[in-house]
């Protein structure tokens, strides 16, 4: 058991909101199993700023902006806010867009993995088992001496994604010209704007304070066991998932038929298998990543910047998987997302320990 | 303290801060022009999504009729002439499913429908003005009962097995999700 101390609670309430908001904003507007999905909601923003043409993908989420400046508020009132960077820039550019391919072959984020597994979607169970499978294999790697390389403070770089998310807001606020949103489609499905930016607000400001990640649960629950109080928010993110699917006749149980899902389970255990494994090495799944982006975290920064590059990439050029299969480019580039992390593995290894 | 680089700085900032907002905040001439045309994109893109709508019905509108008056035939046959127009285009697929829906050929019928949702999500879109999600529900409802039923008979037949897996994509598309 875990020690019960405000950490604990402070997980719990995170995961309990994350339930209530992942299956809320579905029934509230968002498209079915989507209440919460990092990497769909970024393919959407992509799609808005003009990353991409995919006229069904195009809407610029505002729990994404949500998500950031929850954090940049829950940051700077419990001075938390730190402005560092400069492990490997690159690589982690590289990883967010690695990310948004993974996830695209899977459908959706770690996040909606468990949304989808919640709300009955047996075809989900394929890519949670290479989720933890790609966590393992990242363990490991970390075990032998991966590492990127140390973070310094840096006064200036952690300030910018903040930025960036407010510029995003009078974006979303004002509507100029330039920007992009679907009338059909799934980015034409969203749950009332308030809700929406109210709900990324509240949950940025609780994964800020409680470091709440899907990938850094799996991690912790290998480490510590039952002792980490991210697996028992993880399990009452689920708990919570399931009652409220159940409750708002979301639940069904099955493997066909299922929305925003294939099932080709090898590409989905692969892509979520790419997922696990870069969120390890860089420190946290892509949720996690917009939260470190907002404390200050300009590495974590880069990553975004990289997921939101793929989210236009992997649309633009049809690597997403769709209730059709995956695309034949998209298990190319789940390769190359192996080769990506497999080089990388070799060439940042320190031995000397 | 801030020596006098970095007040020449904070000078510049301000200066530049204060100009931006005074350009965003006042009216250009030139901004309306551009936002009717070239800039505003989002608009121009829902104009030609509605001539396109307008275009398909207009095209296919003898197809449809030929199918409300119960002549079947002589609406596949002109499907297949606008289709050496417009090789392709999955309206027609769409239309080539719901005639063969009415004529109770499940298996092409899923088929042409598995082809124009694939070139069009518009057509399991509630909303859409393309909407046909009344007509591809009730070919994935029948179709599951019908072909579901002559699998369990014929488990190796594999042309029903490829209904089948046509019937659960269209399934899944018509349940939503984000893709």
């Amino acid at each position: 058991m875990p020690t019960l101390d405000r950490h604990f609670w402070l997980v719990i309430v995170a995961s309990l909101a994350l339930g209530i908001a992942g299956v809320g904003l579905a029934v509230a507007g968002n498209p079915e199993n989507s209440g919460i999905c990092i990497s769909c909601f970024l393919e959407n923003s992509a799609g808005a700023l003009g990353l991409h043409d995919n006229a069904r993908m195009q809407y610029l989420r505002p729990e994404i902006i949500g998500f950031v400046l929850g954090a940049v508020l829950s940051a700077g009132l419990f001075r938390e806010f730190n402005s560092r960077g400069g492990s490997a820039p690159l690589v982690r550019l590289l990883a967010g867009i690695f990310l948004m391919i993974g996830c695209g072959v899977f459908i959706g984020c770690p996040i909606k993995l468990f949304l989808r597994l919640t709300a009955g979607d047996l075809t989900s169970l394929a890519g949670l088992a290479g989720l933890v499978a790609g966590v393992w294999i990242g363990l490991r790697g970390l075990a032998a001496g991966i590492h990127f390389g140390r973070a310094e403070k840096q006064r200036g770089s952690g300030w910018w994604i903040p930025c960036l998310g407010v510029a995003l807001l009078l974006f979303y606020l004002f509507r100029p010209g330039f920007l992009l949103f679907s009338t059909s489609g799934s980015a034409a499905q969203h749950a009332p704007m308030l809700l929406s930016l109210g709900a990324g607000l509240l949950l940025g400001m609780l994964a800020q304070r409680s470091r709440f990640c899907i990938t850094g649960s799996i991690r912790d629950s290998f480490l510590m066991r039952g002792r980490t109080p991210l697996l028992w928010g993880l399990l009452v993110f689920v708990v919570v998932a399931v009652g409220f699917n159940l409750f708002s006749g979301q639940f069904r149980l099955g493997m066909y038929g299922q929305p925003g899902a294939h099932l080709q389970h090898f590409w989905s255990f692969a892509g979520m298998a790419l997922v696990g494994w870069l969120s390890v090495l860089i420190g946290g799944c892509p949720f996690r990543q917009l939260i470190k982006a907002g404390e200050g975290d300009a590495d974590a920064g880069l990553v975004v910047i990289g997921m939101v590059i793929g989210g236009g990439l992997v649309q633009a050029w049809g690597l997403t998987a769709t209730a059709a299969g995956v695309p034949f480019y998209g298990k190319v580039a789940t390769l190359v997302g192996f080769l990506f992390l497999l080089t990388n593995s070799l060439l940042w290894r320190d031995r000397t320990s | 303290m801030p020596d006098r680089f970095d007040m020449l700085h904070l000078v510049g900032l301000l200066v530049v801060a204060g100009g931006l907002l005074l350009l965003v905040l006042t009216p250009q001439p030139e901004a309306g022009a551009m936002h009717g045309g070239r800039l505003d994109r989002a608009m121009e893109k829902q104009m030609l999504a509605r001539a396109r709508t307008d275009f398909l019905k207009q095209t296919y509108a003898p197809v449809v009729d030929l199918t409300a008056s119960g002549e079947y035939a002589a609406a596949l046959l002109k499907l297949k002439e606008l289709g050496r127009e417009y090789p392709g285009e999955p309206h027609g697929d769409i239309l080539r499913g719901e005639i063969l829906l009415a004529q109770q050929a499940w298996q092409p019928a899923t088929a042409s429908f598995v082809r124009g949702v694939k070139g069009n999500g518009d057509y399991v879109d509630a909303k859409s003005p393309l909407s046909r999600y009344e007509s591809i529900s009730r070919v994935v409802d029948e179709g599951l009962r019908q072909v579901g039923a002559q699998v369990k008979q014929h488990p190796d037949n594999s042309s029903l097995q490829e209904t089948m897996r046509d019937l659960y994509y269209l399934q899944s598309r018509l349940a939503g999700g984000c893709e």
